[in-house]
């Protein structure tokens, strides 16, 4: 249910917007982040060890042997942590440190993929929409409308009956493409108001083309939401991707992520006893989606000041 | 007011449509349909050969479709192959329990966000709101299934304080209070399960936003007039945050449905999500079809409800 | 600005335990060697280490033979309930009749309080010991069925033959929209297909000679009559005459006020949630030792805790993955018998010819037309590890088609090929099949590349490790299979795959599946030529003719159709369209109250019987 969090935070900044009339423009958005981060230790902490446990988890898995780690050894079923197995093994005698680093690295690349695909997705409709307005933004958010409607989870679970091969790239695309719309709601009111602001009709009448306005001068000014956004999205999706696991309409067993981890605690015994199996998956989760939280609202706190400071 | 909701459901209808014809397309590509099931050395293929013929499966999804707007038109949704009984039916008995599921659900997250919103936006930085915080952070961050099979482990199980499945004992008289208290109890982890997790952004919204409020001129011109801080809260403060609150209501209702799924689930409580499942599984496309569009529509009606109490709250919100 | 002090004492905290997680292991590996004596030597040696020396309790190895299927006889109390946990992670669709119901939830909410007329033995043979007896009149090729006296409904009236016979009218009814009506006991009786057609306003072939007696006239007799052919549910006429046959099924009578003539009868039913029962007094064979039964649903996942809780007295079934983690809870026996079922192994050999309605083999065309290769696929894995270890030998390698649990009809002389991988090795280069260009994998005779599309239904958890375990066992003696699609598939895309309509998908090669065998021991629904459900699509004239002779008049004699199918058991180990994996135990706990309970059929003990020998649970 992470999802509703996500949609949430989405909602708040909205009406954040709505209250904070007077925006202005200023050039050094990511510089502003950068500082507010260094001001904030925890946050600091936190993007520290995210891009710590990224490097660690993509570094590992260039060297790990994928063939290697979901191999099946009947003759190790469900062994305790012990030197040979860091983290014990699963019910197919698989590793589950490997398939931690792994799935870990999985589901980082879905929560990435997902993010982006939609993050740019997004963010083209949203801008489009609100910076041309009138009947053109009219038609693109009855499309919008319509997504929103969509019961999306039932949605997402009949589709993954549907593709043949489900692998980490087709499920990121049949995320995405329900979940764009929260990013392209906010955008749009953010390019509507950008729209009316003094530098964006002076260089219309100046002459210069819609993409250049667009490119130059509307996005760089969302930038600070846009990432604000994509950051607690990034979040969110590591949850969806464990709930779908968790009901069975997840990544094959042989595509191990943390939410299929996980999921192997449906089974009550592994549940009470084999903590190895779900636990270490469990409290991964936990804190990477604290720590992308911590810098989320880090990363909002700044994009506030920045246009309080106004 | 009434215009615009008129307008609004006008501009809706067509969301409707092509949400049916969403579903009856992708029903098409799905593997298998609902005899799959009954494939058996027993079963002679040729009396499900004869079976698909009669029933229609073999027809492309256009002809499904018309059919199926042709039953709607006659006021049926059609029939679940697998329950054998009329889909609205079939429905309706699930949609009780989800309702209630989900009323109970809203009531505690509600009971819950806002007084631990309060008192964390109030005394903010305090010891009290760090650990509300605290409390938000890992709410967060648990995936609702973890949390729901571990409390039912643990209240249902290991202390036995609650029923562990289903919406009612069996046995119990339909309509007699012992039903309605049965049909309570059978409530309340489930619903607890869902808040606990699901509150947490009600919780956090209402704390920033009591604290932005509280730095706002009309608090300070409040409190310079002499105001009891008391009165600040309640009257002021308070009503000014709680009011966009209750225009997300009707959002609430979208993840609400979400959340179901997972919990009905674990605590085998027999509610759409349930059955949106297991009609998936099985293939009971009528059923399938029926419980997206009503989901879908449950969601529109709430992100109307929404817009109407946001406009009611807020009148720099115009409603065209 | 929230600098929030217990954030990021929190956040600390989460760090700690994660590092502490990794760190700890090099620890635990001491400490668990407390409870799992020479642990570390056990992990090098696991790879080879087949005998006992790896105590750890998960590997204890157990065996059908050591269960019994009932509980024993004990000092039944007068009186007392018992709370019968369904097994599901879905509610039962709660279709209360045996004319109508579809699933095995349904079946045994059922089984309470509606029985078959007939009763088999534990070869699955009819016998006199039911509500009917039978005689078969050879001569103009009928049976005739004589209900007992005092057989009743719940509501006091009397079964009939009169409701035997509408139940046949009901299931053979052109409006009629379930899936039964074609065993035996419909397909030969005589005038069934006119009166379907609608050409006749009843069936023939029923003759009602009495009150209570009552004969069918078939085309030709069949030893599948008498195995579960003839359907032997009654349905009362005097509830369901004035409902239209196609609004039966979601009738009040069959959803909310059920009848039957079994030793409960219905009192409450909560829609797909739980059914609540009282004894029937009156029923035929005495009266029933338990005032109450509560029948509730379990999901899976919860079953073993609502068993240790006494929440749930006794189960229809339990989740085979966990049966091991659970087999020593201590307020619990374990029934077990062996399972009327198997997993197998299929390889296509051809496709399904939708005009002539048969199979179309074409072995030699396809990839795995080479007998030869498809026996040293069967001699690469190892079933009997894989019973062992996924299973703790409560599945076990599987021999014939014809699986154990129809004992009269499994022949066990059968020498089928174990594992042995320098044989498979020996025999593919027999059949040429080598590695020509040095990639590690086998190439065909031809010396084209061999890459083998393997289509695995997805039904248990271990249904993964499963399939790749036999996938790593084929790579080892150099044969590159390879999951279709990436990943397994459910049973509805499964199905579809293997051609459940008659479209093969002609990338399967070879697909892994279970089938659940019928009380009927004819395979030729699954294995005849003209069988849409052979998947393999083989077909040859020497399995026609020994299905066709297992059908025969002939066959009445138990020993020559014993012969019969003993012939093809062999004929198939020899042909190898399909090979057993597994043969399987099933494993049912009961609360240690619980007596008088048998899961085996043809055992003579009774439901009416069952009873409990205290009044609550045993607990602990």
């Amino acid at each position: 249910m992470s999802e509703n969090h996500s949609h949430k935070d989405i909602e708040q900044q909205v009406s954040e917007q709505q209250k904070e009339q007077e925006v202005q423009k200023s050039p050094s958005g990511l510089r502003i982040f950068w500082r507010e981060i260094l001001k904030d230790k925890l946050a600091l902490i936190s993007l520290i060890f995210f891009v710590l446990v990224s490097m660690i988890v993509f570094g590992i898995s260039l060297i790990l042997d994928l063939d290697e780690v979901v191999k099946i050894d009947p003759f190790a079923i469900h062994q305790p942590p012990s030197d040979e197995f860091l983290l014990g093994t699963d019910k197919g005698g698989r590793d589950v440190f490997g398939q931690l680093i792994i799935g870990t690295r999985n589901s980082l690349a879905i929560g990435f993929l997902v993010t982006l695909i939609s993050g740019a997705f997004g963010i083209i409709f949203g801008v489009v929409s609100g910076y041309f307005g009138g009947h053109i933004d009219n038609f693109l958010m009855r499309i919008v409308d319509f997504f929103m409607v969509l019961p999306f989870i039932m949605i997402i679970i009949v589709f993954v009956t549907i593709v043949p091969r489900y692998s980490v790239w087709t499920f990121s695309l049949i995320m995405s493409a329900f979940i764009w719309m929260g990013i392209a709601r906010l955008i749009r009111s953010k390019a509507l108001q950008e729209r009316e602001l003094d530098y964006a009709q002076a260089s219309r009448t100046l002459g210069s083309s819609h993409t250049s306005i667009i490119f130059k001068q509307v996005l760089p000014n969302i930038t600070s939401l846009v990432v604000v956004t994509m950051t607690l999205n990034l979040a969110a999706n590591i949850g969806i991707e464990s709930g779908l696991s968790f009901l069975g309409f997840g990544l094959p067993e042989d595509t191990p992520s943390l939410g299929t981890l996980m999921s192997y605690a449906t089974n009550p015994t592994t549940l009470e006893e084999r903590w190895w199996i779900w636990a270490p998956a469990a409290a991964l989760i936990l804190v990477l989606m604290l720590a992308v939280r911590n810098v989320g609202e880090a990363l909002k706190r700044a994009a506030d000041a920045r246009q309080r400071r106004a | 007011m009434w215009k615009f909701i008129v307008r609004r459901l006008l501009i809706t209808s067509p969301q409707i449509i092509f949400l049916s014809l969403l579903v009856f397309v992708l029903a098409s590509f799905m593997p298998g349909d609902a005899l799959t099931g009954a494939i058996g050395p027993d079963v002679k293929a040729e009396r499900l050969a004869e079976l698909r013929e009669e029933l229609g499966f073999n027809d492309p999804w256009y002809i499904q479709y018309k059919d199926w707007v042709a039953g709607i038109l006659q006021g049926s949704l059609g029939e679940s192959f697998q329950y054998k009984m009329d889909v609205e039916d079939l429905i309706w008995q699930r949609v009780i329990n989800t309702f209630w599921l989900s009323l109970v659900s809203v009531i505690f997250i509600y009971a819950i966000g806002l007084p631990l919103g309060i008192l964390s936006g109030r005394y903010n930085d305090t010891l009290l709101d760090q650990l509300i915080t605290g409390y938000t952070y890992i709410g967060f961050a648990t995936p609702i299934f973890i949390f729901g099979l571990v409390a039912l482990w643990i209240f249902g199980y290991i202390l036995g304080w609650f029923p562990t499945g289903g919406s009612v004992d069996p046995g119990v008289e339909s309509g007699s209070i012992e039903y309605i208290l049965s049909k309570l109890q059978h409530l309340l982890l489930p619903g607890l399960s869902i808040a606990l997790i699901g509150t947490v952004s009600t919780v956090q919204y209402l704390r920033s936003e009591i604290i932005d409020t509280k730095q706002k001129d009309f608090i300070l011109t409040a409190r310079a007039k002499g105001a009891s801080e008391r009165r600040v809260y309640n009257r002021h403060i308070f009503r000014n945050s709680i009011l966009p609150i209750a225009a997300f209501f009707g959002y609430e209702i979208i993840n609400l449905i979400n959340g179901t799924i997972f919990i009905e689930q674990i605590f085998s409580y027999p509610g759409m999500g349930q059955l949106f499942l297991d009609s998936i599984v099985i293939r009971d496309y009528t059923v399938v079809t029926a419980l997206v569009l009503l989901t879908g529509i449950g969601a529109i009606v709430g992100a109307l409800l929404s817009d109407i109490i946001l406009s009611l709250v807020d009148p720099r919100i115009r409603i065209k | 600005m929230s600098k929030s002090l217990f954030g990021k004492f929190l956040f600390v905290l989460m760090l700690a335990f994660v590092l502490l997680i990794a760190a700890c292991n090099s620890d635990e590996g001491g400490e668990d060697s407390s409870d799992n004596d020479g642990d570390d030597t056990e992990q090098n040696e696991s790879d080879d280490d087949d005998s006992d020396s790896d105590s750890d309790s998960d590997q204890e190895l157990y065996s059908i033979d050591d269960f019994e299927s009932y509980t024993g006889e004990g000092d039944a109390i007068d009186g007392g309930s018992l709370t019968f946990g369904l097994v599901s992670q879905s509610p039962f669709e709660g279709t209360l009749n045996w004319q109508f119901y579809s699933g095995n939830p349904d079946s045994q909410v059922l089984s309470w309080f509606d029985e078959s007329l007939l009763q088999y033995d534990e070869n699955y043979n009819v016998t006199n010991e039911g509500a009917a007896s039978y005689e078969v009149n050879e001569e103009d090729s009928s049976i005739t069925f004589t209900i007992e006296d005092d057989v009743k409904w719940h509501d006091g009236e009397e079964v009939t033959a009169e409701d035997w016979a509408y139940s046949y009218e009901v299931i053979m009814h052109p409006d009629y929209d379930g899936v039964r009506g074609s065993s035996a006991g419909f397909a030969y009786l005589e005038g069934a297909q006119e009166y379907k057609a609608g050409e006749a306003d009843s069936i023939s072939g029923i003759e009602i000679e009495g009150e209570k007696t009552i004969t069918f006239n078939y085309t030709e007799l069949t030893p599948s009559l008498l195995t579960g052919g003839v359907w032997g549910y009654p349905m009362a006429k005097h509830v369901f005459e004035d409902i239209p046959v196609e609004d039966m099924a979601s009738s009040p009578e069959v959803r909310e006020e059920p009848i039957g003539f079994g030793p409960y009868k219905v009192e409450n039913v909560v829609p797909g949630e739980s059914v609540t029962y009282s004894k029937f007094e009156d029923y035929w064979r005495g009266e029933p030792n338990l005032d109450e039964v509560t029948l509730k649903v379990v999901s899976p996942s919860n079953v073993a805790n609502a068993l240790e809780t006494g929440d749930v007295d006794l189960v229809d079934s339990f989740p085979a993955d966990q049966v091991v983690d659970n087999i020593d809870m201590p307020n619990v026996q374990w029934l077990g018998m062996t399972d009327l079922a198997y997993t197998y192994i299929g390889f296509k050999l051809g496709d399904w010819n939708a005009d002539e309605g048969e199979v179309n083999y074409k072995g030699d065309e396809m990839k795995m037309g080479d007998k030869k290769l498809r026996k040293a696929m069967w001699y690469a894995v190892d079933n009997e590890t894989v019973g062992e270890r996924f299973y703790n030998g409560l599945r076990w390698n599987g021999t014939t088609l014809i699986p154990p649990s129809h004992p009269a009809w499994h022949d066990d002389s059968i020498e089928t090929p174990t594992y042995d991988e320098d044989k498979a090795n020996e025999l593919l280069d027999d059949a040429g099949y080598k590695d020509t260009n040095d990639d590690g994998y086998r190439e065909t005779p031809d010396g084209e590349e061999l890459v083998i599309n393997f289509a695995s239904m997805d039904s248990s958890d271990l249904s993964e490790p499963l399939a790749n375990y036999y996938i790593q066992a084929w790579d080892k003696v150099g044969l590159n299979v390879q999951k279709l699609d990436g990943r397994l598939h459910e049973f509805n895309s499964f199905y579809d795959k293997v051609g459940q309509t008659g479209e093969d998908d002609p990338n399967v090669d070879v697909f892994m599946g279970a089938w659940s065998v019928g009380y009927d021991v004819d395979p030729s629904g699954l294995y005849g030529r003209d069988a849409l459900f052979n998947f393999t699509r083989w077909a040859n004239e020497e399995n026609d003719e020994l299905l066709a002779e297992g059908l025969s008049e002939e066959a009445f004699d138990t020993e020559y159709r014993q012969d019969v199918y003993s012939q093809w058991q062999e004929l198939m180990v020899e042909e190898v369209p399909v090979f057993p994996t597994l043969y399987r135990a099933m494993m049912v706990p009961a609360n240690e109250r619980v007596v008088n309970y048998d899961i085996s059929v043809g055992s003579g003990v009774y439901l009416y019987e069952l009873g409990v020998t205290q009044e609550e649970p045993v607990v602990e």
